[in-house]
Parts: structure tokens; sequence; C-alpha cells
């Protein structure tokens, strides 16, 4: 089973953030790490090869030469093989100036041409939250696709998996769909492993390619203004009946939020 | 309880009198050695020696060979010889550690080991006798007083070896072992016989058949000994003075990973990675058990046994050899069943299993304790370094710990912020090196709210003594957790972060509040560069006692923590500042045998421990001594103790302060030099 694992190198948790000079961005300083939910795609991907005993991870990542280290480490854990879609640092065609379908259309390219039998990629990224690459991934590919995977059950060479997906309130779906597919997957489904010095020596020999992206498509949406939000006390709780405080809300919305 | 029994059957008084009485009763008689030797008897001999020689040498030779042809050490030197040598004389010769730490069966193998190189000449005498080319003259002055001389020493030897037997057999102390060792059985009574044989020349007359019969009997007693030492813990006759010789220089001296490109090091985890030092050493083991007595684990119901350690080591080379790719832990040889049909292809469960392995909290007890030079902790950590640099270790808070060191730089996994936020509120000076010392505050003295405590309590010390301090700016983890338990690749980052972040500061001289980092940024960096000078705030404080406050608080017992006493040797200067806070108790094991707090090892962060807690015991022993205060020179003991006297004194817990804290209990808020230091 060929598993396809898509990461993103996003700024640390704790880096300090400000906003960037021209109001619509942000500089996020130098500290980088993998995107957890990513980095837990990656953990089911490689415990799905140990279960089944065989198969290839080929991890992907678009983004500048840092987004390098973070490839390593996915190397290091246990990925076999990387793919790197190098995009410039800031500027024209960087991941900044890609929406969403942009960077989908990217992924898409580079995974078309490993024909997997599984994409995994994070439920959303720890600096935009967007949550929709993956989604949107899956319909470029024409995959099926199931979001907020925790885990995932397959046999070797069969053609359809199954997998547990999460609900709100301690709810799971199990969904089970036919291969090739895509998922997204949550965080805290797996224990993620550590990187370890003998992963780090072996990922040194394994390969990692490079192709450069192509030129970026104009953006279908635009970034008005990127503020950190201020901290404003104003808690009004509503009281009455559900269908009263219901009405009562409508209302708010329409007269002070605009809808 | 065993030990006062012992004292009842073997006192030190006994000796001294035998000894009066045998040099008494030697002064008047002469030893007389048969003088004629047929020519059959003299090829007897020469084919008993042969063959005796010819067995021991065929019983040491695989030995031999398994220690020579395991891997060399890492960054291993002889230099500097000095100190060698004076260990060698100090621990080989005058027995030093064998009597200071078990003072009367020390002292009775003491005795036992003396008389043996008392014997040397006269041994070699004997049988060159049996050759008629006895060199030794039994007429004249020299020689009545060296045969008379070593007549006393058999029968200090006889009478020592005796006592010795009969705390085996009867006493049977439980660090010896369940089982009863016949070959020790064996031993005792070759030598008692040799010791026997010797002196029966004294009371009979030369030329008697009698003497010739005895000097047959010493003879094929000695013959007998010989081969039957290699193959048995009665090796450590023959390797253990190397063994001692050679030991690695430090105290848990952990070696480097080798860089060769064509193998892969990542620390013990198989034959092959068993290097000669650790080979030499797992074949001295007396097995005494002197590391068993003192390890913090093995006495609370642990399955960790320092002991069977090093012989599970044994074991190994035993069975498979130090070139063999098989896994030294059990649990990562396939096919494992348990000890019920232990063989070579089987060992039993108890041979380096990997649930030992994580069990040791590092404190050292063990290597400190061991006679023969067994370094326990180089051998232990090879052991993590092997299962955690392949990923075989799968541990839930083992994980989180290394994941938290990798992307919070910090073990307790918080966000840097939160020190950032602490230095601004305790308001301490960054540093920016125009200050004397960097305060390094550590995991625990930037996170834990206890710790961030002492670092305050310290940074009004020194603020009180006038001396001037800055903390980094940013500070990551030294990784000593990391180092304990094995993991080289987080450990690596970490030390040459903290390096190149020392040297861009410009730092020149460190202090710290936890012995663990004091440890690591001076020891164990060094394998990654050079760290500026850094000392425990203890040293640091000790230095300036006449300038601290003298308190009357009472009885405080001190608690020596393993990274600071056994590890750095700093015993007298902590209880310097205690003594300067109130009246010093000491618990019944301190100083080089204090108890371990139960923290270290990264043990502090992994999960709940089988047996009794550690710092149970531990605390219970400190409540003993009747203090109502615990003095601790280490964060981790002051959580540790903290946490344990509220489970085991929850009504009338005693204080457990720091000795900073102990000390800025009476430094007044006007006594603070420095302006805008937060007042209370």
């Amino acid at each position: 089973m060929k598993i396809v694992v898509a990461v993103k190198q996003v700024p640390e948790r704790d880096a300090p953030v400000r906003v960037a000079a021209d109001g619509r961005g942000v500089d996020a300083g130098d500290a980088w790490t993998m995107n957890e939910p990513d980095a837990y795609a990656l953990e089911e991907a490689l415990q799905l090869k140990e279960r089944l005993g065989e198969g290839e991870v080929v991890v992907l990542s678009a983004g500048p030469e840092r987004a390098e280290s973070t490839l390593r480490e996915a190397l290091a854990k246990g990925a076999d093989r990387a793919l790197h879609i190098l995009t410039p640092e800031e500027g024209a065609g960087s991941l900044a100036e890609r929406d969403t379908l942009g960077v989908a259309q990217m992924l898409a390219e580079a995974v078309r041409g490993e024909s997997p039998d599984l994409v995994l990629t994070g439920l959303q990224s720890d600096d935009l939250g967007a949550g929709q690459t993956g989604v949107v991934l899956a319909e470029l590919l024409g995959l099926p696709h199931v979001t907020l995977v925790l885990s995932v059950e397959a046999q070797a060479g069969a053609k359809q998996i199954r997998v547990k997906r999460e609900l709100e309130d301690g709810w799971f779906q199990q969904i089970e769909l036919p291969v090739p597919a895509l998922l997204t997957i949550q965080s805290g489904g797996n224990r993620l492993r550590y990187a370890t010095l003998m992963g780090i020596k072996r990922a040194r020999s394994k390969e990692t390619k490079q192709v450069e992206a192509g030129p970026a498509a104009a953006r279908h949406d635009e970034i008005v203004r990127v503020a950190i939000p201020e901290r404003t006390r104003q808690t009004e709780i509503l009281t009455g009946a559900a269908d009263q405080i219901a009405a009562k809300l409508a209302e708010r919305l329409k007269a002070e939020v605009g809808i | 309880m065993l030990r006062a029994c012992y004292r009842d059957c073997v006192r030190v008084e006994e000796y001294v009198v035998v000894a009066f009485a045998g040099v008494g009763a030697l002064a008047s008689v002469e030893l007389a050695e048969p003088l004629h030797f047929s020519v059959a008897e003299m090829a007897l001999l020469v084919v008993l020696c042969g063959a005796s020689l010819a067995i021991f040498l065929w019983r040491i030779w695989p030995i031999a060979g398994n220690v020579l042809r395991a891997k060399k050490d890492v960054g291993f030197s002889l230099a500097p010889v000095g100190r060698r040598v004076w260990e060698f004389f100090s621990e080989v010769l005058c027995q030093s550690k064998v009597i200071k730490q078990r003072p009367l069966p020390g002292l009775a193998h003491a005795l036992v080991f003396w008389g043996f190189l008392a014997f040397a000449v006269v041994t070699t005498n004997h049988v060159l006798t049996g050759l008629r080319l006895g060199v030794l003259q039994h007429t004249g002055i020299v020689g009545e007083v060296y045969f008379d001389f070593v007549g006393v020493w058999a029968l200090l030897v006889a009478v020592a070896i005796a006592g010795l037997f009969v705390r085996r057999f009867f006493v049977r102390p439980r660090w010896l072992g369940e089982h009863v060792s016949i070959e020790s059985g064996v031993i005792a009574g070759l030598i008692f016989l040799l010791m026997v044989s010797y002196l029966a020349a004294f009371t009979l007359p030369a030329d008697s058949a009698a003497l010739k019969a005895w000097w047959w009997v010493h003879t094929v007693t000695l013959l007998a000994f010989l081969p039957i030492i290699p193959g048995t813990k009665h090796l450590h006759l023959v390797l253990s003075p190397l063994t001692v010789f050679v030991k690695r220089a430090g105290f848990s001296d952990i070696p480097k990973l080798s860089e060769a490109e064509n193998e892969e090091d990542f620390g013990l985890l198989a034959g092959k990675d068993v290097t000669q030092l650790i080979a030499l050493q797992a074949y001295s083991c007396v097995e005494c058990g002197r590391c068993t007595e003192h390890c913090p684990a093995a006495n609370t119901g642990k399955v960790l046994n320092p002991k069977e350690i090093a012989l599970g080591v044994r074991g190994y080379l035993n069975a498979f050899g130090p070139a063999s790719e098989k896994p030294l832990l059990n649990e990562l040889r396939e096919g494992q069943e348990n000890a019920s049909n232990p063989s070579p292809d089987n060992p039993p469960a108890n041979w380096l299993s990997m649930e030992a392995a994580f069990e040791c909290t590092t404190c050292g007890a063990c290597e400190f304790q061991c006679p023969v030079g067994v370094q326990h902790l180089p051998i232990i950590v090879g052991l993590r370094r092997g299962a955690v640099n392949t990923g075989a270790w799968e541990d839930k808070y083992g994980t989180k710990l290394f994941l938290a060191l990798e992307k919070q730089g910090n073990a307790l996994g918080m966000s840097a912020m939160e020190r950032d936020k602490f230095v601004e509120r305790e308001q301490l000076p960054v540093f920016d090196g125009t200050q004397e010392y960097c305060l390094w505050l550590g995991c625990m003295g930037g996170y834990d709210p206890k710790g961030r405590e002492i670092v305050a309590d310290f940074a009004r010390v020194m603020r009180h003594l006038g001396t001037s301090f800055g903390v980094l700016k940013k500070e990551k983890c030294t990784g000593d957790p990391a180092r304990r338990l094995g993991n080289d690749l987080v450990f690596g980052s970490l030390a040459e972060q903290g390096l190149k972040n020392l040297a861009q500061n410009k730092v020149q001289k460190i202090v710290a509040i936890c012995p663990h980092c004091v440890r690591t940024i001076a020891t164990d960096w060094r394998e990654y560069g050079v760290a500026p000078e850094i000392e425990h705030h203890s040293e640091f404080m000790a230095r300036h006692a006449d300038r601290l406050p003298q308190q009357d608080g009472g009885a405080i017992v001190y608690h020596d923590p393993c990274y600071l006493g056994r590890y750095r040797d700093v015993y007298d200067e902590p209880r310097a500042v205690v003594k300067k806070s109130g009246e010093l108790v000491e618990a019944e094991r301190h100083r080089e045998r204090s108890f371990c707090c139960g923290a270290g090892g990264g043990l502090a962060f992994l999960g709940e421990e089988p047996g009794e807690r550690v710092s149970s015991v531990r605390a219970k022993e400190l409540l003993a001594t009747g203090a109502k205060t615990i003095g601790t020179a280490c964060p981790f003991c002051n959580t540790m103790f903290r946490d344990a006297t509220a489970a085991v004194a929850g009504d009338a817990p005693p204080l457990v302060l720091d000795i900073a804290q102990l000390t800025a209990r009476s430094i007044s808020n006007t006594d603070v030099k420095t302006e805008g230091a937060r007042i209370r």
C-alpha cells in the first residue's frame, strides 16, 4: 500500500507572532515546526505501514527551503521518501500568496505522479486553520474523502478501508470507503513517536526530490485585514425559553453583526 | 539486625587476641621444610603443576577472548595515570573501599587478601622446594622472621575465612542472594586448608613423613585452587586489580557514541556493542551485592537489581559472545520464554530486562560501592540508549518528555513565554555580559512553582551578598533527563544549543540551583564543546557563609542529593549553609550513602512506579530523625519530599526547604541591596 502524507511547516506554537507591515499577513519569526495534525497524519501512515507489514510512505510538502527540515523530520520518523515542492520564501508564488485552491493544485500535481492508495493530510493547519486543503485536494484528484479521521483499518491489497471519524460530544462514526481515497486526520488519534538517532541517521540516505512550484494563479479570495484579536469584555447572557433566545439572538445578529 | 547478629559471631577483638596468641606461639617454634624429594616425587609435581596450569588456561582462554575481542572503548585513555595509581594503591592494596563501606566483612576480606600477598614468596618457594630448588633459608634471622611473619598471616587468614564462611552460610545476609553458593564454600575450605597445612609445618620435625604429607596436602590444595578460579566469581583474584586500574576516569562516565562511518553505534543494543571495559567488569563482578544493598529500586520492590545487570552481561557474553547481533535486553530478543526453561538460547528473564533498565534513578550508589571497579551507570545508560535511540522503547511519558524537550525546549512541556513572565515578575536582571554570574534557572527553576521560589530566594541571597548576576534571556533544558534516559538525539541538540547560547552571551561563570544542571553542563556537555565554569549554589553560599545570617531554626535534617554528593563530591558546603540556619541533623544514610529521592534518571517525568515509592522510603527515613525541617539542595528532591511527606505525615508534615530558602528566611527586605527588587 502506497501512502502519500502531505505535511505543512508552520510557525512553532509559542513563537512570537506579529502582524506584517502591510496589515494583510503575519511575521512568524524563525521558529518552525511540523503542523501538528499533519504529524498525526504521518503517525497514522507509519502505523498503518507497520500493521500491514509492507508498503511505502511518501511525505510531501510545499514550502520554501526551510521546509526541508520538516521533511527530514518525517523521514527520520520513518517515511521512505520525500517530495518537496519549492516555493519562494515571500512575494509572488509564496505560500502566503496562494489560496487553498492554488496550494491544493500544487499538491495534486505531485500526488498524481505517485498514484498512491491513500493520501493523508492533517485536518487543518495550526497557522491558518482553514481545514480546506485536504478536501479540495481530494476533489482535484477525484478521490473519495473523509475528514476528522482518528484511525484507519486496512488490509493489504484490499479494495475497502474502514475509518473512525470524530463527531461532537464523544460520538464517533465508522465509515467504509474504497481506495484510493483521501483522509484528513484529526490530532490525538495516536501517540506520536519521538524522532530517534537511528531515524535521523537512516534519513540521510533516503531520497528527497525537489521540484520548483509552478507560477501561482490569482487568488479567488482576498485578505482584507489581519489583526490581533482585541480583548474586550462584552458578555451578555440571553435568557428565556429556547425559541425566545433564538429570536433575540437572530435579532442581535441582524442588527449588530450585520448578517 | 543481621549486622548485630554477625557482630555477636565475630568481633574485631577476637582477631587481635588470636593474632597475639599466634605470634607468641610461633616465636618459640621453627618452621621445618621437608628436604628430600625423590625423582618420582619431582616428576609427579611437574605433572600436577602442568595439569593445573593447563586447566586454568583452558578455562580462562574463552573469557580473555570475550574481553579482548569486544569492541574498543571510545575515548578511553590511561592518562592521568597518577590518579589510577593512587586508586589502585588505595582500593586494591589498602582495600579502603572494601573496608570502609562494609567494615566487618570488609576487614575479614582484607585480611585474606593481605595474607595472600604475604604468602606470595612463600608459596613460590614451596613449589620450588619440591623441585629441590628452594631458595629461602630457614636458618638465620631473615628466614625465621619471614616464615613467622607469614605464619601470623596464616592464622589471621584462617580465622577471617572461617568468619566469612559463617556469615555466608549461617548468617545469610540477603545481599548475597537467595541461592547459597556451594562454590564459595569450596573455596573457603581450600583457603582454610592451605593455612592449616602451612601452620602444620611449625609443629612437626624436619624429615618426618607427616611433614612430607602436609607438604603434599598444601601443594595439591594449591593446584586444585588455581583451575577453579576462572568460571567462578573468584576470577576477581586475577582480574579485579586490573579492572580497578583501567576503569573509566569519571563517575557515571557515559562514553561518546562511535562516529565511525562504517558502523552504527546507538548504545548497548547487542553483544557487538559491549566494550572491553564492560566485558572486563562483567567478569570481575564478585557478586557481593553491595550495589544491590544500596539501590533505591532494589530496595523498593522493583525488578532492577544492579548486580543482575553486571551478571546479565556476563551471562550474555558466555551464551552469545561479544560479536553477537542478538539484543542484550530480553524484550528485544525474539521468541523469549520466561525463566522456566533457561538455556543459552533462552536466557532467563532476570538477565537484562527493559523494565529493569528503565527503573534506574542513576543515583550511582551501585557504582560508588563497587569494590572491584564495576561501573554500572555506563552499562544501564548504554542499555537505555540502545532501546531509545532505535525507538524500541515505547513509553507514554517518555515520548511526551522527548517531544516536550524537542518542541518546547523544557522537560515540563510549558511555553517558553512562561519563563519570560516569571523573570519579569520576579524582576531578575537579564544577563548582559557585565555581571559576574549567570544564574542558570533550569527547567525546575524556570517553570516549576517551588523551583521558582528557590530561585527567587537565592536571588535575594545574592543581592544580600552584593553579587552581580543575570539570567539568560532564553534558556533551554540542559538535556539531563534525555541523557540519562539514553536519547542522544535530543541531548545532543540541547547541549549544542546550550553551549551556543552561553558563548553568544559571553557567559564566564554560572551558578545553578539544580545539581542535575550543574553536572550536565560541567561534564556531559564536554562531548559537544567547552562550557564556562559552573558551580552549585551551595558551593557559592558556603564560600560566603560568614556573611550569611545566623538563625536558630531548630533541627534541620539535610538530605544529600545524588548529583551533588556522589556525583560531585560536595557534602560539606551545603552542611555549612544549613548550620547557619539551624541545628544540622544527619539521616541514617547520609553523605556518600545518601538514599535517592527517586527523581533522577528521568524518572521524575515517567509514570507511577511499582512497589513502594522510593521517595516515601526516604521521606520516612528523614522524618525518623525527628527533625521538623528537611533541608534540600536540589529542586527535584524538594518536590519529591514535599509530595512524599504530605502522603506519609499528612497531618503534621515537616517543612521542606532548599538551603537558599532556609537562608533567605532571615534576610529582611532592607538587607536587599538592589533597587527595584521586588519587596515581599
